[in-house]
């Protein structure tokens, strides 16, 4: 095998949650590494099952087919879900989780067969309950797909931690996180330059966006993953955006703020202790 | 938390060519170890008919680009097949486990081999960095093993797993175990 020579490394990959994740071990024998690697794929698969989209008898898919009534949901989509309400709520609604109404209706997500009508409000009908159940007040069409990878990054992690893995990078396509060490991260930005933007991380998270990758023909108009929450309209294409945060739940969800926002979204950064770095081919890089 | 954007030189790496990220991670014998602990395995390979090749794009979907089929039987019941796909930019060999009534056990990534993006292959957008220099060791003191932003489909793996269970159920199934 090719690895590092001087340590103890143990990487493995596989497809999970629509792309492929890499888990590396480093500093620990072999055998133990592996199960500590294999209780990290277990706790994506599980984060998957809860909140996919597409699989009808996920968390995400029993609380699309439901309204004005209560939804009883595991912890792990609880918390999700009070995360992505504090991002709603701090972006003004650019953030916002329904918007899978709009993934639908462009064909970027395939619609339900069985959703009880047509979706019709916002992040603001969702209402979280003490005895940890979950109300929508409106039919709506949630879509964890900007928050759940970084989310299942980070349980990934912690699931390591308890193996005593210390020194860990946890990659699902490229929401990643990293524990104890500076790991080198190419960002795929694509600057026409000689550089290429490479980002050392220590202890934290990282997210990326570019609409370019995904951008396409809808309606007449080039349109890209991204959709402004509170515009209901789809955010820039041209954009590339990185946002490190401790976690990388925090980092995911974010890139999609600042994607939508641009610059301005340097406060609502700040205020969950993320950073970030957008790339405009008009401006260059800016640090936010 | 710590975090630091550096630029880092890209025309050595571009003048070198070939693949630009590529990451071993499992030999065979340590995937066959992992899916199935403690068990023993006898090579089978085969070779598919034009006939079996059809059957299995029919029923799959999924086109068959090689009619050698990589496979052991497992002692303790099951597959393990060995197959690759190769998307736009990369190269990848996974494995497979299929337990005794052919249902998915385990997929494990053997190898992943990128370029730098769409761009690094096209000759012309190469052309540019010509004789700039030989910097490939990229400063950093070790390879790059990890990008933030490319959008990794995993697509054409499950395509490339869904073909299998389909090779599977036409050429495995019927030869017992």
């Amino acid at each position: 095998m090719q690895l590092s020579l001087q340590k103890l490394v143990t990487e493995r990959a596989q497809p999970r949650l629509g792309t492929l994740v890499s888990i590396r071990v480093e500093e620990m024998a072999d055998v133990e590494a592996h199960h500590a690697i294999d209780a990290a794929f277990e706790e994506i698969a599980t984060v998957h099952r809860l909140m996919s989209f597409h699989d009808a008898a996920s968390d995400v898919s029993r609380l699309n087919r439901s309204c004005e009534q209560p939804v009883a949901v595991h912890p792990y989509t609880f918390e999700v879900l009070d995360a992505a309400l504090k991002f709603a709520a701090s972006s003004d609604g650019c953030f916002d989780i329904s918007v899978g109404a709009e993934l639908v209706e462009w064909g970027l997500l395939p619609r339900p067969a069985d959703a009880a009508r047509a979706p019709d409000g916002s992040w603001r009908d969702i209402e979280l309950l003490n005895d940890g159940r979950v109300m929508f007040h409106r039919p709506l069409r949630i879509d964890l797909g900007g928050i759940a990878k970084g989310y299942a990054v980070d349980r990934a992690t912690e699931r390591l931690r308890t193996f005593g893995a210390l020194q860990t990078v946890v990659n699902a396509g490229g929401d990643i996180r990293v524990q104890g060490r500076a790991e080198p991260i190419r960002l795929s930005a694509e600057t026409a330059t000689e550089t290429m933007p490479v980002l050392e991380l220590t202890d934290g998270s990282v997210a990326s966006s570019s609409g370019h990758l995904l951008r396409r023909w809808i309606n007449g108009e080039v349109r890209g993953p991204h959709v402004h929450g509170a515009r209901r309209s789809a955010a820039p294409t041209d954009r590339f955006v990185c946002v490190t945060a401790e976690r990388c739940m925090v980092a995911d969800a974010l890139t999609k703020v600042v994607m939508a926002e641009g610059a301005e979204s340097g406060g609502v950064l700040r205020e969950f202790g993320a950073s970030g770095y957008l790339y405009d081919p008009k401006v260059g890089w800016r640090w936010l | 938390m710590k975090a630091r954007l550096v630029f880092v030189p890209l025309a050595g790496a571009v003048i070198a060519g070939g693949p630009a990220y590529a990451t071993v991670y499992l030999s065979v014998e340590q995937a066959q170890a992992l899916i199935f602990p403690g068990a023993t395995f006898t090579p089978d390979n085969r070779t598919l008919t034009d006939e079996q090749a059809k059957a299995i794009e029919h029923a799959s979907g999924v086109a068959v680009r090689n009619k050698q089929l990589k496979a052991w039987r497992v002692s303790t019941g099951g597959w393990f097949l060995v197959d690759e796909v190769v998307g736009k930019h990369e190269y990848i060999p996974f494995a497979v486990g299929l337990d005794e009534k052919g249902a998915v056990k385990d997929i494990e990534i053997l190898e992943y081999r990128e370029a730098y993006g769409g761009q690094i292959r096209d000759p012309e957008w190469r052309k540019q960095f010509a004789g700039k220099g030989p910097d490939t060791k990229l400063q950093l003191g070790k390879n790059i093993r990890n990008i933030s932003g490319a959008t990794l489909s995993s697509k054409h793996i499950t395509d490339g797993v869904e073909r299998l269970l389909a090779t599977y159920a036409v050429v495995l199934a019927k030869a017992g175990h």
